[in-house]
C-alpha cells in the first residue's frame, strides 16, 4: 500500500535549521495537509519529498521502499505547482502527456489516460490550446492533469490556489477534494490558508519553525489545539487571546486580567492559586453579546465593553469590543447588532475557554 | 499646431533617415555603375552593368572566401549557443562547489580587451601547429563570455518551478536545457546568435595574423587584402566586394530583427 513515512527527517541550509525531527506517516489514500505560515518549512518537506531538495539526515519511504536518495523522476510522486508550472510553449495535449512519452508509455495509453483525465476535468475543448490561451481555472485544472495521467503512487499539491481569486479558489477546492477522493491516491497538500487546510483535510499538521505543533482531525485541532500556536493558526476569525493569571474566589477558579473577571469551569491544579501568568482564549463564535447600560453590573460571568467595530459581512457580523485594556471579537450570527459606542455585555461561556500556560502549551 | 508639429517631427527624421541610409545606396547602386559614372551622386545609374563584380570575382577567389566566412561564423555562432547555453545553465541553475566564483571569473573576462590576449593566443596556435588551418580561425571563439553570461541573465528568470516540473517528468538537465530552457529563450538566442554572427563574419585582424594561404582566407580578409594590395583597381570593384561582405549581416538582421528589436525593448523593462 503506497504509505508515505517521514522517519526523523532533519533539514539544514547552511547553519539555518529548517526543518527539525519531522516523523510522520501518511496513511494509504489518506489527504494530509500541511500548514503553517510562511518560513514553516512546509514547502520544504514537500519537495524534500519530490526529490527536488535533498534531505540532511533521515529517511523517507513511500510504499516502504526507501526513497531518500533517489533522483525525483524514479519516486513515482507527481506534482501540483502553485504558479502551475505548465510548459507555455506546449499546447495541453503535449503538457499532460509529456511525463509519459518521457517514461516510454505506450502512444495508445498516453491517449487513453490523456482523453480520461481531460473528461474528468472538463478540458477536452482545450487539449490543442496553448497554457496562455486559458484562464487562470483552467491552467489549474491542466496543472491537476498533468499530475492525474501519470498515475503516481504520491500527489503532491504545493499550495495550488494561491494563485487564484477567492470565488474560484472556493470551486476548485471542491474540485480537488472530490477528485482526491475518486482516485484515492495518498495525497500530501500544502497550504497557509487554514480554511483550505480544514475543508480538505483527513488530517492536517501544523507546523511552525521547522517543527510539528500538532497532528490531528480538523475538528480535533479546532477544539482541542495543544499550544497557542495551534489555537491562533485554525479556525476563523482568530481566536481572542487575553493575558493575565489565576486565581480563586468563593472556592471558584477564575481567569484576572487587567478589567476583565472570568469564571473557569473546572480548575487547573497546575497553576492554581499562584500568580503565574497565563493567557486565555476563547474563539469569537463562542462569546456571547448583550446591550447593556453602562450603569448596570455585568452579569457574573459577563465582562463590559465598548463596541469599537462592527463587520457586517451578511450572514454572520464581527463585532469588535474594548474590554479594559483588551480588543474582542465576537462573531454574531442573528439578533440585532449593537452600533459603534455601544456598551455591551460580553459573556465568556466558562466550558468553551482554552488556557495556554506562559510558554504557550494548553493547559490540560 | 500639432499637426504643424507632427510634419516638423517627420521631416526631422526622414532627413536623418536619409542621411544614414544615402551612403549606404550609393554604395549599392555605384557597384553597378561603370567607371564613367563612379564619380557621381547620384542614386540610379545611367547603365545598369555588373563588371565590377565579375572583375572582383576574377581577380581574386571570392567564392572561396565567402564559403570560408559562412563556415567559420556559422561554426562559431551554434558552438557559442550550445556551450555558452550549456555554461550559463549550470551558472544559473545548477548547484556546485565553485560557482560563485566561475561567475566572477567569467565576468573577469569581459574586462580584458582582446588586444591583450592577441599575442599570447597567436603564440599558442603556432606552438599547436594551427597555423593555416580552420581551427586556427574556430577554436578560439567556440566560448564567449558575454553570450554566457547574457543567456544566464535570461536563465535566471525562467521559474524555479518549471524546472522542478520538468524534473519530476523525468527530463534529464541536458534535455531540460535544450527542449524547455531554449524555446523560452527565442530572444536571447537570437540576439546573442546575430552579434556572434557578426563579430565573426567582420572580424579581420585575427584572420590576418593566422591564416596566410589564399583558399583559406575568409571574405573580410581577402577583401582588405585585395583592396589594399591594389588587387581591386577601381572603386567599383572595392565597393562590389564590399557588397558581398555586406549582404549576408543584411539578410540575417531582416530575419532576426524581430527578436533583436524584443530583446532591446525587454532589455529596458526588466532590468
Amino acid at each position: 500500500m503506497p504509505s508515505v513515512t517521514f522517519d526523523h527527517v532533519y533539514k539544514r541550509f547552511g547553519d539555518t535549521r529548517v526543518i527539525e525531527d519531522f516523523d510522520l506517516t501518511v496513511a494509504d489514500g489518506e489527504l494530509l495537509v500541511l500548514v503553517g505560515g510562511s518560513g514553516s518549512g512546509k514547502s520544504t518537506i514537500l519537495r524534500m519529498l519530490a526529490g527536488l531538495e535533498p534531505v540532511t539526515s533521515g529517511t523517507m519511504r513511500i510504499d516502504n521502499r526507501d526513497v531518500t536518495t533517489l533522483p525525483s523522476r524514479e519516486r513515482d510522486v507527481a506534482m501540483v505547482f502553485q504558479d502551475y508550472a505548465l510548459y507555455p510553449h506546449m499546447t495541453v495535449r503535449e503538457n499532460l502527456s509529456l511525463g509519459l512519452r518521457l517514461r516510454k508509455v505506450p502512444r495508445q495509453e498516453i491517449d487513453r489516460r490523456v482523453e480520461w483525465a481531460g473528461s474528468i476535468l472538463e478540458l477536452a475543448p482545450l487539449l490543442d490550446r496553448k497554457p496562455k490561451q486559458l484562464s487562470g481555472g483552467q491552467r489549474q485544472r491542466v496543472a491537476m492533469g498533468r499530475a492525474m495521467v501519470r498515475e503516481p503512487l504520491v500527489f503532491l499539491f504545493d499550495e495550488p490556489l494561491s494563485n487564484l481569486d477567492a470565488g474560484l479558489r472556493a470551486q476548485m477546492r471542491i474540485e480537488i477534494g472530490a477528485l482526491q477522493r475518486r482516485l484515492k491516491t495518498t495525497t500530501v497538500y500544502v497550504t497557509h490558508d487554514q480554511v483550505e487546510a480544514m475543508t480538505l483535510g483527513d488530517r492536517i499538521v501544523v507546523l511552525a519553525d521547522g517543527r510539528i505543533q500538532q497532528i490531528g482531525q480538523p475538528i480535533e485541532l479546532y477544539r482541542a489545539p495543544v499550544n497557542r500556536f495551534v489555537a491562533g493558526f485554525i479556525g476563523t476569525p482568530q481566536m481572542n487571546f487575553v493575558e493575565g493569571h489565576l486565581g480563586e474566589e468563593l472556592g471558584t477558579t477564575m481567569f484576572i486580567a487587567d478589567g476583565a473577571r472570568v469564571k473557569l469551569a473546572r480548575t487547573f491544579p497546575m497553576v492554581s492559586g499562584s500568580s503565574a501568568s497565563v493567557t486565555l482564549g476563547v474563539r469569537p463564535e463562542d462569546l456571547l453579546l448583550s446591550t447593556s447600560h453602562s450603569s448596570e453590573s455585568p452579569a457574573p460571568d459577563a465582562l463590559l465593553g465598548r463596541v469599537v467595530l462592527v463587520e457586517r459581512l451578511g450572514g454572520t457580523s464581527h463585532v469588535h469590543c474594548d474590554v479594559g485594556a483588551h480588543r474582542l471579537m465576537a462573531s454574531v450570527s442573528h439578533g440585532a447588532l449593537p452600533q459603534v459606542g455601544d456598551h455591551v455585555a460580553v459573556r465568556v461561556p466558562s466550558d468553551r475557554v482554552h488556557l495556554f500556560a506562559a510558554d504557550g502549551r494548553a493547559l490540560p | 499646431m500639432r499637426t504643424l508639429g507632427r510634419v516638423a517631427l517627420y521631416l526631422g527624421l526622414a532627413l536623418a533617415a536619409i542621411t544614414f541610409i544615402y551612403p549606404f545606396l550609393w554604395m549599392a547602386s555605384t557597384t553597378l555603375k561603370p567607371p564613367s559614372e563612379v564619380g557621381t551622386l547620384a542614386l540610379w545609374p545611367d547603365h545598369i552593368t555588373f563588371d565590377n563584380y565579375r572583375t572582383m570575382w576574377a581577380r581574386a577567389p571570392f567564392g572561396r572566401a565567402l564559403f570560408n566566412s559562412a563556415l567559420v561564423a556559422t561554426t562559431i555562432t551554434l558552438a557559442v549557443l550550445v556551450f555558452g547555453s550549456m555554461t550559463a545553465y549550470a551558472m544559473a541553475r545548477l548547484h556546485f562547489r565553485g560557482r560563485p566564483w566561475l561567475n566572477a571569473v567569467t565576468m573577469a573576462v569581459l574586462l580584458v580587451p582582446g588586444q591583450l590576449t592577441l599575442i599570447p593566443l597567436y603564440t599558442l596556435i603556432v606552438q599547436l601547429g594551427w597555423i593555416d588551418t580552420y581551427a586556427a580561425l574556430i577554436v578560439p571563439f567556440l566560448f564567449n563570455a558575454t553570450a554566457i553570461l547574457m543567456l544566464r541573465q535570461f536563465f535566471l528568470q525562467i521559474p524555479q518551478s518549471l524546472l522542478d516540473s520538468a524534473r519530476m517528468d523525468g527530463m534529464g538537465e541536458l534535455r531540460i536545457l535544450f527542449t524547455i530552457f531554449w524555446p523560452l529563450s527565442r530572444p536571447v538566442l537570437a540576439i546573442v546568435a546575430i552579434v556572434t554572427f557578426m563579430g565573426s563574419w567582420n572580424e579581420v585582424l585575427w584572420p590576418l595574423l593566422v591564416v596566410r594561404e589564399q583558399h583559406l582566407m575568409t571574405l573580410p580578409q581577402l577583401l582588405t587584402v585585395f583592396v589594399l594590395g591594389g588587387g581591386a583597381g577601381s572603386i567599383g570593384v572595392s565597393l562590389a566586394s564590399a557588397m558581398v561582405l555586406v549582404v549576408p549581416i543584411v539578410v540575417a538582421y531582416a530575419f532576426l530583427q524581430r527578436y533583436f528589436i524584443e530583446s532591446m525593448a525587454g532589455a529596458g523593462i526588466k532590468g
